[in-house]
């Protein structure tokens, strides 16, 4: 593995101050504002409480922004000369994709360790296992999110979509049933969605499976484990198809 | 292959052999970049790509980096293909502008490149000889166009390369910086590195490589020493300026001299080539009390027009009698033949 690399593409990373103040602040503000200033927050849900609940979903949402703009930046960074740059060199791209994902899950870590610090701190709740189950999950499941900024960053080319694909991480996140719980027909369109599957893996160890019904109160919804996991399994291998077609067009002469 | 073969491929640093390229726009018809170039350079040449933009200079540097794949033909450097022999280390590039990371600073860029090596060159030996060791601590961003460029070079010299490849290194620098660029290039290729460069300034041509290879349209037009070159270009050219009085006269005189083979007015002076240039010259003198004479030395930019029917771009000054020059890239219609005609 080249430390090197690594350490001077996270050092890029902390130069850009507004990249930082969002991917570490917007996410924690986003958790006191639906978690830890509710009421409800002290419920219980499965094996914890629901300002937990929250809590994985917000340190979720930082991750995927964290995540999907390094993966775009490194598509432009590329589309942009510097991949011909790189193919002067021994470097292999398979040696890049993995550089490039360790990057954005070390800095994915930034969010995830905020915002769950911050739900310790201010009352989330939950069994050992439930803690440390849905961080790994939230990391891993970030770092394929990667991709998906790759793909975007491939598609326009331009920094500003970047800023595009992580502006489209808001919608999805409202389909993936992370800023409230969705019910009825909108529930079903969003276990299609890209984020959806994989926080609710994610909360999996918190709720054993149940999800709150958004329109029946407390009433809560049993989900068989293989609807997350088909929708996870199915849209890695779409993001990892698009990916590697966008790819091949990141050596030639722009 | 037969062992003798072998003992070529090994000395040759370039082995090119009906490299063709085409690119497929959308909507477009395609487009043939490169277009059966066979060239081999021997190890230590010091050789220019001499073309204006679009003629398939860039493409063909690129096959012989493994940055495009030909469409045909085949290609070795250092004796090895070329993804093989960047691998290797054994042969490196400056790239056109673009291909640096504007946040990075000049150091942390060549510590960044250098970790993909098994042996660079240390950091600071290669800041040295490109000449930006007080700039390593700069961000890229705040680097002129020239000293990126430098930078670029800096990259090409950490695996110290058999063979360094140059794509238009000084477009878009001054005059002041492309001189201090070949000077430290100079430095750094006397120890008998191959060193091919694409530009199409022709004093660069001129100025630093031994063998000078003209592209067009895809194709190789000439190659040879400048020398060579040259004299495929028209001949030597006189030129003297004309009287103020009686000039339509004077013209008529001049025009029908024993031996001239073209005769053109620039503005004020008129230009003549001719079968025996000092013959010509010295009647201008004697008979004719011609005053201002200068004869020049074919250019390259007359080899060039003569190869290809089209002029080098920004290659000499505008013209002072106001009618401009052709500097469009491809625009062979601008130039109008009749006028070196007698």
């Amino acid at each position: 593995m080249n430390t090197t690399y690594l350490t001077l593409e996270l050092k890029r990373f902390f130069r850009d101050f507004m990249g930082v103040f969002f991917t570490a602040v917007l996410p924690c503000f986003l958790y006191i504002i639906f978690g830890a200033a509710q009421s409800w927050s002290k419920q219980s849900a499965g094996n914890g409480n629901v300002a937990m609940y929250i809590m994985i979903s917000m340190a979720a949402y930082g991750a995927v922004t964290a995540t999907v703009s390094i993966g775009g930046s490194a598509a432009v960074e590329r589309m942009q000369g510097w991949g011909r740059q790189l193919g002067l060199t021994p470097m292999r791209d398979s040696t890049l994709v993995v550089s490039k994902m360790m990057v954005a899950m070390t800095v994915a870590l930034i969010p995830v360790g905020l915002v769950y610090l911050l739900g310790y701190l201010t009352g989330a709740r939950g069994s050992g296992s439930a803690w440390w189950i849905s961080a790994v999950v939230v990391l891993i499941g970030a770092g394929v999110f990667s991709i998906y900024g790759l793909i975007f960053g491939f598609a326009f080319r331009t920094e500003s979509a970047v800023g595009a694909a992580s502006g489209s991480l808001v919608i999805l996140a409202f389909l993936g049933n992370l800023f409230f719980p969705l019910s009825g027909t909108l529930l079903t369109i969003a276990k299609f969605t890209p984020l959806y599957g994989y926080v609710s893996l994610a909360k999996r160890p918190l709720t054993n499976g149940y999800i709150v019904n958004g329109t029946g109160g407390n009433s809560m919804l049993y989900e068989p484990l293989w609807q997350p996991l088909t929708n996870v399994i199915v849209w890695t291998i779409i993001f990892a198809a698009v990916a590697v077609g966008a790819v091949k067009f990141g050596r030639r002469r722009q | 292959m037969t062992s003798m073969t072998t003992t070529v491929t090994q000395t040759l640093a370039v082995s090119a052999q009906g490299l063709v390229k085409e690119f497929r726009p959308r909507g477009a018809p395609p487009v043939r970049a490169v277009d059966g170039v066979s060239l081999t350079i021997p190890a230590g040449q010091i050789v220019a790509f001499l073309g204006p933009n679009g003629a398939g200079k860039t493409t063909t540097l690129d096959m012989l980096l493994g940055l495009t794949v030909p469409d045909a033909g085949t290609v070795a450097v250092a004796g090895l293909p070329p993804r093989t022999a960047v691998r290797a280390g054994k042969v490196s590039a400056v790239l056109q502008s673009g291909g640096l990371l504007a946040d990075l600073t000049v150091g942390e860029t060549v510590r960044l490149i250098a970790s993909t090596f098994d042996n660079p060159r240390p950091a600071g030996e290669v800041l040295e000889r490109a000449g930006i060791t007080a700039l390593s601590t700069r961000r890229v961003s705040k680097c002129s166009g020239g000293e990126q460029q430098r930078l670029r070079f800096a990259l090409a010299l950490l695996p110290d390369p058999e063979v360094l490849i140059l794509d238009e290194p000084t477009a878009g620098m001054d005059v002041g910086a492309r001189h201090e660029f070949w000077d430290t290039m100079k430095t750094d290729t006397a120890a008998g590195r191959t060193v091919v460069f694409a530009t199409h300034y022709l004093e660069e041509a001129d100025a630093f490589a031994e063998r000078i290879v003209m592209v067009a349209s895809g194709k190789i037009v000439a190659d040879g020493t400048t020398n060579d070159i040259r004299a495929q270009g028209a001949g030597r050219t006189v030129s003297v300026e004309i009287p103020e009085q009686d000039a339509d006269h004077w013209i008529d005189r001049v025009r029908t001299l024993p031996g001239v083979t073209a005769f053109e007015i620039r503005g004020h002076r008129v230009q003549f080539s001719a079968s025996d240039t000092d013959a010509t010259a010295l009647t201008l003198l004697r008979d004719l009390g011609a005053r201002g004479l200068e004869i020049a030395s074919p250019t390259l930019d007359s080899a060039f027009l003569t190869l290809t029917g089209k002029r080098l771009p920004d290659t000499s000054p505008p013209d002072k009698s106001g009618k401009t020059h052709n500097k469009s890239h491809s625009g062979a219609t601008d130039v109008d033949p009749s006028a070196m005609t007698a």
